[in-house]
């Protein structure tokens, strides 16, 4: 990252490159990618499916399951404390405690034989030390806080006779039990209609807002990421190909991929309204990894160096910056929709 | 939960009245007739005696005559076997083979369910390669031959020892006990473990256990809050039909360690043409096994929150 930035970041992931063993072969997922997460401050990893946003995450959450996975370089730096392949930092867990984890299908991701109140409860059982009786009490304040109503009484029931969308609450609710820095949520609303979408959304915030907690959001879907965040890491087969501050993505994209995911992305806006355009070609196959950029088959802008080389970083800002050849100075004619860094 | 138990019995009713009519026709069409015997004896004897059971009696009257003493709890008498009611030979010999069955099943349930979570636990390590083995073997090798062999071992662990530490047969104490429950419950023992592991491997798979690692929970809790309790349902689903395979494979495992039990009673009663005893012990038997599969089924709706016992 930047060198501009020399105090300690929350988390900073660097170089990480994770693979998966398959009968196919060499799986890697993750090539390389780094970021870092504020305190307070929400990151959106972005990118289609496929591309490593979950692998990169789960990772740092210890969730790869090992073997077939392995991470092969790389380090995640909690407060300046390394957390891959570690349990526990600074004499506390990790997983549950430092960091909160929600996931993409509420449904599925609680325990159906065991009531939604114990299983918030457990986590304070186990990394505070409460009694069970004094965990099941906070479990009934913290739905309340997730704004489940008759707390008390739905503390009690199962996760069938929850909605999805109070189940994903009650995910929140159960991540924040212990109250961690880092919310990390894996494509939180791709399984909710959209107005429980908004309401989740919401509740994200306003709890962000009372704890300071970070989050990093895992997403393909930009009209979440408009709402939800400060900074955007976009991820292409692997890697990260660009990274900025939201509107830096949003206003001023500098990468084709970028460009290509904005064309796709329908608009209320009446003025900005434009034909949607689907991005041609499918993603690179990972195991024989591109040598070059792993845009380059369906970037309308690929030059002969794109299949060859990767790209180095290009910064167009502070903390803007793209991947992508095109931003080099010998590139004399630069596409229209991307934002080039006028040279003074 | 009691509208439903209620229910349940009714309908448990309903199937014992239709296994009690299946077996009244079923026996009344069996070639031969209870009074033909080696001695011989004059039609009007014959007639008197026939007139005296009401074997002279429409099929239709003798089928109500039947039920109606069904109904009273009256099983009959004998047909071979001197002075003894069904009912006195049941209630005589069931307690034994129901003290074998449950045996077996208790022993067959814990160890399918240790043998299944070690296997999924180790899954394609050795551990679950023998265990695995171990299982096919215990499906395909039919009971009498395991039941054999048990004792030929059994055999020779005394003649080592140079001591009786385990009766090879008979009936009489917990030891005499043992060896047969194994062997009764051994088929059902490795079928229980090939679904348990199934279940087990499904469920470490699914999105909740990962919610729970990331939750941080130690693998311990994992194991018995998350994994076990939901991998077991299926389990207890195949317990109910188990009972029967259980019970009926008691026969032979009766049999071959001289076990007096009501299966062996109920084998020889076929073989002499027995006819009230067979009535009355498939009845019985069928009574039994609607009684164990109610039972099931409310321990599962306790188990599992999700089934509704009202629906």
């Amino acid at each position: 990252m930047s060198a501009s930035s020399k105090q300690q970041k929350l988390l900073e992931v660097e170089n990480l490159a994770v693979e998966f063993d398959t009968y196919g072969g060499v799986v890697k997922a993750v090539r390389g990618v780094d970021f870092t997460v504020d305190q307070g401050e929400t990151l959106a990893i972005v990118g289609e499916s496929g591309c490593g946003k979950s692998v990169t995450v789960q990772s740092i959450m210890g969730l790869i399951p090992m073997p077939p996975g392995r991470i092969t370089e790389g380090s995640a730096r909690l407060r300046g404390h390394e957390v891959l392949g570690r349990n526990a930092i600074d004499g506390k867990d990790i997983r549950g405690s430092e960091i909160g984890m929600i996931f993409q299908d509420p449904m599925t991701s609680l325990n159906p034989t065991m009531t939604i109140g114990d299983q918030i409860a457990e986590p304070l059982q186990v990394h505070r030390g409460y009694s069970y009786q004094g965990a099941f009490k906070e479990a009934v304040n913290l739905l309340e806080m997730s704004k489940i109503p008759e707390a008390a009484k739905r503390a009690k029931q199962y996760p069938f006779e929850f909605s999805g969308g109070m189940l994903q609450r009650a995910m929140i609710a159960m991540a924040l039990s212990c109250k961690p820095s880092i919310l990390i949520a894996d494509e939180p609303t791709t399984a909710l209609d959209v107005t429980i979408q908004a309401q989740i959304l919401d509740l994200m915030q306003d709890l962000q807002k009372e704890t300071g907690m970070a989050i990093i959001l895992i997403t393909h879907d930009l009209g979440v990421v408009a709402r939800m965040a400060d900074e955007v890491a976009v991820m292409y087969a692997g890697k990260v190909v660009e990274h900025g501050t939201v509107d830096d993505v949003f206003y001023r994209p500098a990468h084709p991929y970028t460009v290509g995911l904005k064309d796709a992305m329908p608009n209320n806006d009446r003025e900005l309204q434009h034909e949607l355009k689907p991005i041609e070609g499918s993603p690179p196959d990972l195991f024989s990894p591109p040598v070059g950029c792993g845009y380059c088959p369906r970037c309308p802008h690929a030059m002969n160096i794109c299949g060859n080389r990767h790209p180095i970083d290009y910064f167009l800002g502070d903390h803007h910056f793209s991947r992508c050849w095109l931003h080099a100075e010998q590139v004399t004619e630069k596409p229209e929709s991307l934002y080039v860094r006028e040279h003074n | 939960m009691w509208t439903y138990s209620i229910k349940r019995v009714i309908q448990g009713i309903i199937t014992v009245w239709f296994i009690a009519t299946a077996t009244f026709f079923a026996m009344h069409s069996v070639p031969g007739d209870p009074l033909l015997n080696d001695r011989a004896m004059s039609p009007e004897i014959r007639a008197n005696l026939e007139a005296k059971y009401g074997l002279d009696q429409p099929l239709l009257t003798q089928y109500v005559v039947y039920m109606t003493n069904l109904v009273r709890g009256d099983l009959g008498i004998s047909f071979v076997h001197e002075n003894q009611s069904v009912n006195d030979i049941i209630s005589e010999r069931f307690p034994v083979s129901a003290i074998l069955g449950i045996l077996a099943l208790f022993i067959a349930a814990i160890g399918g369910v240790i043998w299944g979570a070690l296997t999924a636990l180790y899954r394609n390590q050795l551990p679950d390669y023998i265990i695995m083995f171990l299982v096919i073997l215990g499906i395909s090798v039919p009971s009498f031959v395991v039941a054999a062999l048990s004792q030929l071992f059994l055999v020779n662990v005394n003649e080592l020892a140079g001591r009786t530490l385990l009766p090879v047969a008979g009936w009489g104490s917990v030891l005499h006990l043992l060896v047969p429950a194994l062997v009764l419950g051994l088929s059902t023992m490795a079928y229980l473990t090939r679904l348990m592991r199934s279940s087990m491997l499904e469920i470490t798979n699914s999105d909740f256990i990962r919610t729970a690692k990331a939750k941080g929970l130690p693998p311990a809790r994992i194991f018995t809050r998350h994994q076990l309790r939901n991998a077991i349902l299926p389990v207890v689903t195949v317990l109910g039909p188990q009972v029967a395979i259980i019970t009926t494979g008691g026969f032979v495992v009766e049999i071959v360690f001289a076990i007096p039990g009501l299966g062996r009673f109920f084998v020889e009663a076929v073989q002499q043409l027995d006819y009230t005893v067979i009535m009355g012990t498939t009845v019985f038997y069928g009574a039994f096994l609607v009684v164990m599969v109610i039972l099931v089924d409310l321990i599962y709706g306790y188990i599992d929150p999700r089934i509704k016992l009202e629906q």
